[in-house]
């Protein structure tokens, strides 16, 4: 109905409607010009195009024109609020843009020192121990711990070492008050394991032992060993060289060679002397111009002992040594943490300089 | 041993370079710790003094014509004095390299001199140990010989290590029949012929006997020497001793040594007429018993010595040592030869005993092969009769020689054990080369060892010999299956989850040594720290510094605290056994955790920011090994704070202990810094148990913040139950967050904030609602903990 209470509009009412537009056409696009923040930009959009802007007041207007022309004026204005918008879009995204672009445009000091991160770390011997367990662990081994102090029938008797043995006096042993000792080998787990389980069986057994030796770069009283034994059906030295130099791979790198040199230990027979390439030199015996410090110029290090356990031994733990047959070994693993990181007095790993334990983490 | 390759060669044939042969050992199971080099000498000849005058210019020189050979004598000019005429010396010439000297023509006060007669310094030999001025050799050497090439000088010598069972190849014969055998080549025997003394009945000795009282004494060989003239030894048989590291001394003296060194059997010679009835027993000394040895220490000797006595007194401690009263002289002219297997492991305790070790007992505690005695005693014997001594018959008693029994071996039993396809020949070469009699069927052999090894008993023992001669090498890599096994790793697997969390809680790993000094139980006692039980002592510490098995992780790691104060915070760990208790000591594997930082100044008494910190590291590394939160309870401990101390506990179980470490112990290790550990046992640490997925519910929470008055005593953990018992199953979490004490409080009061999250699983929760749970949540907490809401 409303539409009737303006018929007479005149024709030049569009026309000035028209001319309007131009102008706030002009007068946005000037502001705009000038506007170079998010805030100018959306103040902008208030004046033209907010609830009580520019264009809600020409929309207003649309009502004095003649029914006939209002929509022809609707679209016209529509189409002005189009192009405004359209402007405000690009010169929002301009914005954002610059200011994107602007971030892009500083750059930091990278190299500049970052706070310390809070980080803990595993001793180095225990790493290059659980470097061997794992090798031993994913062929099927499982590891088996013991205790330090020990009875002379493990540590000796049944290892074949009789009281008065000459082997004993090797042991340099440690004794208490009641007449057991601290192991000098963690070859008691390997006896005391047998004993609770028949064959075939596959341990690895690493842990403390202690002999009466001075504390030098060399030595320790206190020292770790990995040792390992696998009594089953056909088990032969080669089973064992195969092993050791799967496990020295792991340790060392890929390109290493295991040797035995026979030896003498009275709980296996026949026995050998583990070497393996000397790591620091790849088996040449030169470091430059100079000798290998490592392997002495040899091109070897010697890493521990082996060999297949003693009839006796087997034996003693209810084993028939007609039916089984196995292999066990022994390895030093501060000497082998001393190879792989490159140390030359043991006494480092003993010192536990928070240090020294973050740079060998 | 030191094995000098010049006295290696009279045995066998070699031709490898020092190197090859250390090389060639170790491969055989004689590893060679060194390798002496010997100077490189040249131009050394052998020269007859023809004629010694005096220098005309000079009193102390000597102007010596020497014959080197046919032709024309050299004139050389020496300052020696024990020059004369006829002697037969080695004669460096012009042009002649010795140590650290090149030989020029040079005029001596006016004579030229051609040359210099040289003494032991200027070929590298200990000089104090050879004549004092210029060496003297054998007459029988004819001049112009080459002095470095006979005597093989240019020879290094090799520190061989020889294996507890070997006591055969302790010597030079016993190496070079190794080496033999593994090169293929022959071994010579020493040469032990002997003319035996004529006319005297050969088949006994009738004025002496010996007499064995003890089985310890399995053989016992004597022989009897007379016409003896003690001088010193030919110079071939001082340089190798000198080169073996033995000293020479006289002919006597020297034979015995050499023998050793050279067939692994220590003698021992009685000069024969200062044995009181001429004669020896074997036999327990007496107790009180007392003996002058050759060192002129006078022992007091007991029946758990063995001696070789004569018809009043000791004369000898078995294998050890010989007496004063009965030791070859330079007036010896009769002699008694003792060579003797005794019971090594006696040997070896008189030995410990005594506190001696010679070459000679550490061959006897290894108990020597009965044949080796009869060999050392031949030996002797042609070298005394060598030295112009009158030989007697030698006689043994004690138990015979009787052949090693035999051992069956075959090549698929090398095969089996070794992993290496060994031939029946190569079988047979290598054992005949070691000395093995063999009769062979086919690829089976039985085999018996040489009477010399007393190692070889069973099968095994012969495959190991096959296996050193044919060369490990021959092993072929292989993998062996995997075997189903009950076996568990359940104890290592933990230390290794446990070493993992608290590394990953920024805690790294120590190892500690595990003797310590008593100052450690001592510096407990003195802070009035309770120990766990009895401390363990070591009864042969190496020193007082580790004569105490560790009773605590705690005292080293507060140790590395102190040492590592600097570098705050200090975070350390160590997995580790623990010793105490008597008379059985308990061991206990363990782990103990420590965190050391810097005291927050003016933190009021009832408040610990540190211990809370520590409180969570300790709760994530539970919360790592057990898949679960801890709940952490007030406790005791003897090394932390009494009224800072709580135990986390794990499925309603006291895992690990933690607190702040007991002030006084800081004080006592001189700890600045504020110090919390954790110890637990391995043996409780918790199984891991995978956690359950809990929905989160879909509908907001609503948070609300109480502040409460209550008692001191009233814990975080009273309060946090309350709430929720207050609102059972709409309390999505409940926080104490902040504690105060003071004059904002009434007396005797802390006040309390504690933030609270409600939230129900099935609906959105309103502010009524959430209003009547909070009045259910206060009723509870003042009927629970008597709590006074604070507007
Ligand atoms: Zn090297």
């Amino acid at each position: 109905m409303r539409a009737f209470e303006f018929p007479d509009v005149e024709e030049d009412e569009i026309g000035r409607l028209g001319d309007d537009l131009s102008a706030l056409g002009e007068r946005f696009e000037a502001a705009l010009a000038s506007v170079d923040d998010g805030d100018a930009l959306d103040a902008l959009r208030l004046t033209f195009l907010g609830r009580n802007g520019e264009i809600t007041a020409l929309r207003r207007s649309i009502g004095t024109l003649p029914a006939a022309e209002r929509p022809e004026a609707g679209k016209t204005i529509n189409e002005a609020v189009a192009r405004l918008e359209a402007q405000l879009e690009r010169a929002s995204s301009a914005l954002t843009n610059r200011e994107l672009a602007a971030q892009l445009d500083v750059a930091i000091d990278v190299t500049f020192p970052a706070p310390p991160a809070r980080t803990g770390s595993i001793h180095p011997l225990r790493r290059t121990l659980e470097d061997a367990c794992d090798y031993f662990q994913r062929r099927g081994f499982a590891v088996v711990l013991g205790d330090e102090i020990e009875t002379e029938y493990y540590n000796f008797d049944a290892l074949n070492i009789p009281a008065d043995h000459p082997a004993r006096e090797g042991f340099d042993t440690f004794y208490l008050a009641n007449g057991k000792l601290l192991r000098p080998h963690t070859s008691p787990t390997q006896i005391r394991t047998m004993q609770q389980h028949p064959p075939p069986i596959a341990i690895v057994n690493p842990g403390k032992a202690y002999r009466r030796d001075a504390v030098d770069a060399r030595h320790s009283y206190m020292f770790s060993q990995i040792e390992g034994l696998l009594v089953a059906p056909g088990i032969h030295l080669g089973h064992l060289k195969g092993m050791l130099t799967g496990l020295c791979r792991e340790l060392f790198g890929p390109n290493q060679a295991v040797r035995f040199r026979p030896s003498f230990f009275p709980f296996t027979e026949p026995s050998a002397e583990v070497d393996t390439t000397c790591p620091g030199c790849g088996g040449s015996g030169k470091r430059g111009d100079a000798g290998c410090k490592t392997c002495g110029g040899s091109g070897w290090i010697e890493i521990g002992g082996s060999g297949m356990v003693h009839p006796d031994v087997l034996r003693e733990c209810n084993y028939d040594p007609e039916r089984v047959s196995g292999w066990a070994f022994g390895l030093g693993v501060e000497r082998i943490a001393m190879v792989r990181y490159d140390v030359d007095d043991l006494r480092v790993f003993f010192e536990n300089d928070p240090a020294v334990l973050a740079q060998l983490a | 041993m030191k094995l000098p390759i010049a006295w290696l060669r009279d045995y066998v044939d070699i031709s490898l370079s020092s190197d090859e042969i250390a090389e060639r050992l170790a491969l055989l199971g004689f590893p060679v710790d060194a390798i002496e080099r010997r100077p490189k000498l040249s131009g050394i000849v052998a020269g007859r003094l023809v004629k010694v005058e005096k220098h005309p210019n000079a009193d102390r020189l000597s102007i010596c014509t020497v014959g080197v050979a046919a032709g024309k004598p050299l004139t050389i000019v020496t300052a020696a004095t024990n020059v004369a005429e006829g002697q037969t010396v080695p004669v460096a010439t012009i042009g002649a390299k010795l140590v650290n000297l090149d030989i020029a023509p040079r005029a001596m006060r006016g004579v030229d001199s051609e040359g210099m007669l040289v003494s032991a310094d200027e070929i590298g030999l200990e000089g104090a140990w050879f004549e004092d001025g210029i060496l003297q050799l054998e007459p029988t050497v004819p001049p112009g010989t080459d002095f470095v090439k006979a005597y093989r000088l240019d020879d290094d010598v090799l520190d061989v290590e020889v294996t507890s069972n070997r006591v055969d190849a302790m010597s030079v014969v016993g190496l070079a029949r190794e080496l033999a055998a593994a090169l293929g080549s022959v071994v010579r025997g020493p040469d032990t012929e002997v003319a035996l003394t004529q006319g005297a009945s050969q088949a006994t000795t009738p004025d002496t006997s010996v007499t064995l009282e003890s089985a310890d004494c399995r053989r016992f060989v004597a022989q009897r020497f007379s016409n003896l003239t003690v001088r010193p030894s030919p110079f071939s048989m001082r340089l190798r001793l000198a080169l073996a590291g033995q000293r020479p001394i006289d002919n006597l003296v020297d034979i015995s040594n050499f023998v050793m060194l050279e067939i692994g059997q220590p003698l021992h010679f009685y000069d024969f007429d200062k044995l009181a009835e001429r004669r020896l027993v074997v036999r327990d000394a007496r107790p009180g018993e007392k003996m002058t040895t050759l060192d002129g220490e006078e022992r007091t000797l007991d029946p758990s010595f063995l001696v070789i006595a004569d018809g009043e007194r000791a004369q000898c401690i078995a294998g050890l040592r010989g007496a004063r009263d009965s030791e070859v002289s330079a007036s010896t002219r009769e002699l008694l030869l003792e060579a003797a297997s005794f019971s090594g492991p006696r040997i070896r305790r008189m030995s410990l005993a005594l506190g001696v070790r010679t070459d000679a007992s550490t061959r006897h505690e290894k108990t020597l092969p009965l044949a080796l005695g009869s060999l050392g005693a031949s030996r002797a014997a042609h070298l005394l009769q060598r030295e112009g001594a009158t030989v007697a018959m030698p006689f043994a008693v004690g138990a015979p020689i009787e052949p090693p029994a035999p051992i069956r071996v075959s090549a698929q039993d090398a095969h089996r054990l070794l992993g290496m396809l060994v031939t029946g020949d190569e079988i047979q070469l290598a054992l005949t080369g070691l000395g093995f009699s063999l009769e062979r069927d086919g690829e089976t052999f039985v085999a018996t060892p040489p009477e010399w090894r007393n190692d070889l008993r069973i099968r095994e023992d012969v495959i190991e010999e096959i296996g050193r001669v044919a060369g490990y090498d021959r092993i072929a890599s292989a993998i062996p299956p995997v075997f189903d096994q009950a076996v568990s790793s359940a104890a290592y697997d933990g230390e290794r989850r446990i070493a993992r969390a608290l590394a990953g809680v920024g805690y790294r790993e120590a190892v500690t040594f595990a003797l310590q000094p008593a100052s450690v139980r001592e510096t407990y006692e003195r802070a009035g720290i309770p120990l766990p039980g009895e401390v363990v002592e070591v009864t042969n510490p190496l020193s007082e510094d580790q004569r105490y098995l560790r009773f605590s992780l705690l005292p080293a790691l507060l140790g590395l605290v102190r040492r590592y104060e600097g570098d705050m915070p200090y975070r350390g760990f160590e997995i580790g056994h623990i010793f105490f208790g008597a008379p059985d000591p308990l061991e206990t594997a363990a782990v103990a955790w420590v965190c050391a930082i810097r005291k927050v100044p003016d933190e009021p008494a009832w408040r610990d920011d540190g211990f809370l910190a520590f409180k969570s590291d300790s709760l994530a590394f539970a919360r790592m090994l057990a898949g679960t939160d801890a709940v952490t309870v007030a406790t005791r401990h003897g090394e932390f704070h009494p009224g800072k101390t709580a135990s986390l506990s794990i499925h309603d179980e006291d895992v690990a202990t933690i607190g702040a470490i007991d002030p006084r112990l800081l004080a006592a290790y001189g700890i600045q810094s504020a110090a919390y550990a954790g110890v637990m046992r391995l043996a409780d640490l918790p199984a891991y148990r995978v956690p359950r997925f809990a929905e989160r519910s879909k509908y907001p929470p609503v948070e609300r913040d109480l502040a409460l008055v209550v008692a001191p005593e009233i814990a975080a953990m009273d309060i946090e139950s309350a709430v929720r018992a207050g609102a059972d199953g709409v309390v999505a979490s409940v926080r104490v967050f902040d504690e105060y004490r003071g004059p904002q409080v009434e007396a005797g009061k802390k006040s309390i904030a504690v933030r609270i999250l409600l939230q129900r699983r099935d609906a959105t929760l309103t502010d009524a609602e959430a209003d009547g749970y909070i009045a259910a949540i206060s009723a509870s907490l003042q009927e629970r903990c008597g709590a006074v809401l604070r507007s």
